[in-house]
């Protein structure tokens, strides 16, 4: 079961790096926020995989945190970085 | 067992990767926007990594400093240095002069980094080969610390003045930020439907995790940190969508909210002082409740002082412009 575990997480973490290369290339602010935005939910996958694996609850903490922060970074990109580029 | 031993190794070395190439990204990107937007994925894969290296305190603050807060706060900056930066495109007099001071400025850090370099190297050589650290020490004497988290045990109590410290480098922050000042007033339309009900969502949910953020501390990964980064993000969001804070609230009240975790820990340590006879000595009888108390009062000012940050001048001042 394990690892199954690891298997789904290292295929999350490919997932990752299709993302970083629309970092890489934009073209558009918001494209790139989106990018992160990815980061944040397929973090929260991996979080929560990797606990399974460990049988390791506190992860599900971490994984908690992530997906109530990643919000912040997307409403403080709309609210304010986004209009003052437009 | 091969394959789970196989796929460990080639996750750890594409996080690996990843990581430093989110890096190199948000160190040499001419766009700023992009280095901000690597810097936060780069704040999620370290959190990761934390957790691989069996460090979930670190990756717990990490997820909430590094990735969230961090990330609002380089937003936030980055729209307020939009029009300066246009403005500054077409003012820069005297290039030359200004490029051979840019040179200089350039060469002291890098001395500065370089000093710091070779003497973490140093450092890193004269280690013992086979250090046993501190664990043993922490884990014997955890019952007198009141709490049953080892993290928290050398965080609040054996070595509280880090964590004093600590949340006065934040205070210091914000000083410096509400002496420089900014007379960009934020041009805010007005939150749309989605947004409202976002926060109306969104913020009790944060306060709720905040104070179990605060309240687990004591036995398992958490702690006023971590409960504070959660609780300034609430307020970050609050600020976000339009929330102002009460006239009457914004003078002394908020100086006092501000200041409280390091009044608190400071009034707390000479008590102690007089009690036990040494700086920040905790009784063991009552260090549990005493933890309780400066890391409620702590998130409190933590919280407050993140999201006064994000809103990078006093609000007295605000109300002038």
């Amino acid at each position: 079961m394990q690892t199954l575990y690891f298997a789904l997480a290292l295929f999350l973490l490919l997932n990752l790096f299709a993302g970083m290369w629309r970092i890489l290339k934009g073209p558009t602010a918001a494209d790139r926020m989106l990018a992160a935005q990815l980061f944040g939910t397929t973090s929260v996958g991996v979080l929560l995989l990797l606990a399974q694996a460990s049988a390791n609850t506190v992860l599900h903490d971490v994984a908690l945190v992530f997906s109530l922060l990643a919000a912040l970074t997307s409403v403080a990109f709309v609210r304010r970085a986004w209009l003052s580029k437009e | 067992m091969e394959a789970l031993a196989l796929l460990q190794d080639v996750f750890d070395i594409l996080l690996g990767f990843g990581l430093l190439w989110l890096a190199w990204l948000a160190l040499f990107s001419l766009d700023l926007f992009r280095s901000i937007v690597s810097f936060i994925s780069f704040g999620l894969l370290m959190a990761i990594i934390w957790v691989r290296l069996d460090a979930p305190d670190v990756a717990l603050a990490e997820a909430a400093i590094g990735a969230g807060l961090t990330g609002a706060l380089f937003l936030a900056a980055f729209a307020k240095l939009q029009p300066a930066s246009v403005n500054g495109k077409g003012s820069s007099i005297n290039p030359q002069k200004q490029s051979s001071r840019k040179q200089l400025l350039r060469w002291l850090p890098a001395l500065i980094m370089l000093w710091i370099a070779s003497g973490l190297t140093i450092a890193i050589l004269a280690l013992p080969p086979h250090a046993t650290g501190l664990t043993s020490e922490v884990t014997s004497n955890l019952t007198a610390s009141g709490v049953s988290n080892p993290v928290t045990a050398v965080l609040l109590n054996f070595r509280g003045y880090d964590t004093l410290l600590e949340i006065v480098v934040l205070l210091l922050a914000l000083l410096a930020v509400w002496s420089i000042g900014s007379s960009v007033p934020s041009i805010e339309s007005e939150p749309g439907p989605v947004l409202d009900t976002l926060s109306r969502l969104l913020v009790p949910i944060l306060i709720m995790v905040s104070a179990y953020l605060l309240w687990v501390g004591a036995h398992a990964p958490g702690g006023a940190f971590q409960a504070g980064a959660v609780l300034g993000a609430a307020g970050v969001l609050l600020v976000l969508s339009g929330w102002k804070l009460y006239p009457g609230l914004e003078g002394f009240p908020l100086r006092l909210v501000l200041t409280a975790g390091s009044i608190t820990f400071v009034v707390i340590a000479i008590l102690t002082m007089l009690v036990s006879g040494t700086f920040m000595q905790f009784p063991p009888a009552q260090a549990s409740i005493l933890i309780l108390i400066l890391e409620m009062v702590a998130t409190l000012s933590i919280g407050v002082t993140l999201a006064a940050l994000f809103i990078g001048s006093p609000p007295t001042d605000i109300k002038k412009l």
